[in-house]
């Protein structure tokens, strides 16, 4: 043993052992039951000080690259100069509006909200969500408009002479119930009681009850016949019949506050079906199983969609 | 007024980073004891104030940092729980440390960094030139001139100082 251990002086052993030249049971030999342990604990100090002083640049680079590859940062609001301004200018421009015109009434809901909105002439109107409704006070008795972005279920008094404008056209109407959705470029109305005029693209059409007409991007007239006595949406469904599936998408975003990233599939494939107000899960599962489009919440609210392979 | 500072500028994020980096790091390895896992409870620490980095003040951000560090942490603390406990079911309790595991507390990591700066002048050289600067004791001899035999002694000395002065925490 002694010349097996011939290499060990005494005053250098703890350096050849630091080194990885003796071993942890030569050492417990030379040393005290406490010596050992404690040495022991020093090496490992030793080794995390120097992870402790590591140079951190490497890390940040990881950092980096994993900020990179999530790639799908939003960009924050609060702090976009440009947004400030425009916000701004908005306050601005509504302020000076009621400045200068104190008699323009204007509604407007939230995301997944309605608003059940009396008129000055008993009219009733219900605005779902995402949407809103303005008309001037003042000049109510001699012009009976009210201006629609969105979509409204009308119940106008009968004997009323009513104009709603939209967009996307005009609707004269004379006691009656109805319904208007004007989301950017699609434009559909129901008739439910009454008679409905449309003006829109300089055409004039004429819905009975029961009629539907639509419009979408600006092409042809499509014009069918509802089989229900009330919009749906009022009943906490949304319905579409042979849509362009991202109308549906953009009905899913307002109802539900999310966004839904839908750069993957192809948006002009058509939907017919309905999808609940209740709950976004059972929303989308009915809309986009039948559709054979994968939808993955990534992120809170943040929904992408992917097709089906 | 002075204009709010956005962290979501990323000269700002680097400049935290390099302000609590280290902070955080010592603050992680005493509660996990690895070095390995404080590593991906950093970098994960750091992505989570850059996602959130609109909603966080600048004034707010070391607390944010240290919270956010804390409550991984404590998850994988949780997690490591469900792991053990299902382990325990399937096979005969045992511990998950080996026999040479030693908790490092923070009391005895600053007392051996304030040892190793009152090591006399000699050893100190050769220890940090063997720890700091990763040197082979015969690359040590032959920078300073002297033998390797006399490297292995300053270094062995230290090793005793170090013992003796830190003592037993």
């Amino acid at each position: 043993m002694d010349t097996q251990k011939s290499h060990i002086e005494n005053d250098t052993f703890l350096a050849q052992w630091l080194e990885g030249k003796l071993l942890d049971n030569e050492l417990k030999e030379l040393v005290s039951e406490s010596d050992y342990t404690k040495y022991l604990k020093i090496r490992r100090g030793l080794e995390v000080l120097d992870a402790f002083n590591a140079p951190t640049d490497s890390t940040f680079t990881k950092i980096q690259q994993k900020i990179k590859s999530k790639n799908n940062k939003v960009i924050p609001l609060q702090y976009k100069p440009w947004l400030l301004a425009i916000a701004a200018s908005i306050v601005l421009f509504f302020g000076l509006f009621s400045i200068f015109d104190t008699n323009q009434v204007a509604f407007e809901t939230g995301y997944g909200e309605f608003k059940t909105i009396a008129l000055l002439d008993g009219s009733e109107v219900i605005l779902n969500s995402k949407s809103s409704l303005s008309y001037n006070e003042k000049q109510w008795e001699s012009n009976k408009t009210v201006e629609l972005n969105g979509e409204a279920f009308f119940k106008v008094k009968k004997g009323s002479d009513f104009t709603v404008t939209t967009s996307n056209g005009i609707l004269k109407v004379l006691g009656t119930q109805f319904n208007v959705q004007s989301h950017k470029d699609l434009f559909e109305i129901t008739c439910y009681e009454g008679k409905v005029s449309v003006l829109s693209k300089s055409e004039t059409f004429i819905l009975l009850p029961a009629n539907t007409l639509r419009r979408i991007n600006g092409n042809a007239i499509e014009a069918w016949n509802t089989e229900f006595n009330n919009p749906t949406w009022l009943n906490g469904e949304s319905s579409f019949k042979s849509v362009p599936v991202e109308y549906v998408i953009s009905a899913l975003e307002a109802q539900y506050q999310v966004k839904i990233n839908s750069q993957n599939i192809d948006t002009s494939i058509i939907y017919t079906g309905s999808f609940t107000h209740n709950n976004l899960e059972t929303a989308l599962q009915t809309v986009f199983k039948s559709l054979q489009i994968q939808y993955i919440e990534k992120e809170n609210r943040k929904i992408d969609l992917v097709r089906n392979e | 007024m002075s204009k709010p500072t956005n962290i979501c500028e990323s000269k700002t994020f680097e400049s935290i980073y390099n302000t609590y980096i280290k902070d955080l790091r010592r603050f992680i390895f005493y509660k996990t004891q690895e070095t390995d896992i404080t590593e991906d409870i950093v970098q994960d620490t750091f992505i989570k104030l850059w996602d959130n980095c609109s909603k966080v003040t600048y004034e707010k951000v070391k607390s944010y940092l240290f919270t956010v560090a804390n409550n991984s942490f404590l998850n994988i603390k949780k997690h490591e729980k469900v792991v053990r406990k299902h382990q325990q079911t399937l096979t005969n309790p045992k511990t998950n440390e080996s026999p040479e595991f030693v908790l490092l507390e923070k009391e005895f990591m600053e007392k051996l960094e304030t040892t190793i700066a009152e090591l006399p002048l000699k050893q100190k050289e050769v220890f940090l030139m063997n720890r700091i600067e990763k040197k082979t004791y015969k690359d040590i001899a032959e920078a300073l001139n002297i033998s390797v035999k006399a490297v292995e002694k300053r270094m062995h000395t230290a090793l005793v100082f170090l013992r003796e002065k830190i003592g037993d925490i």
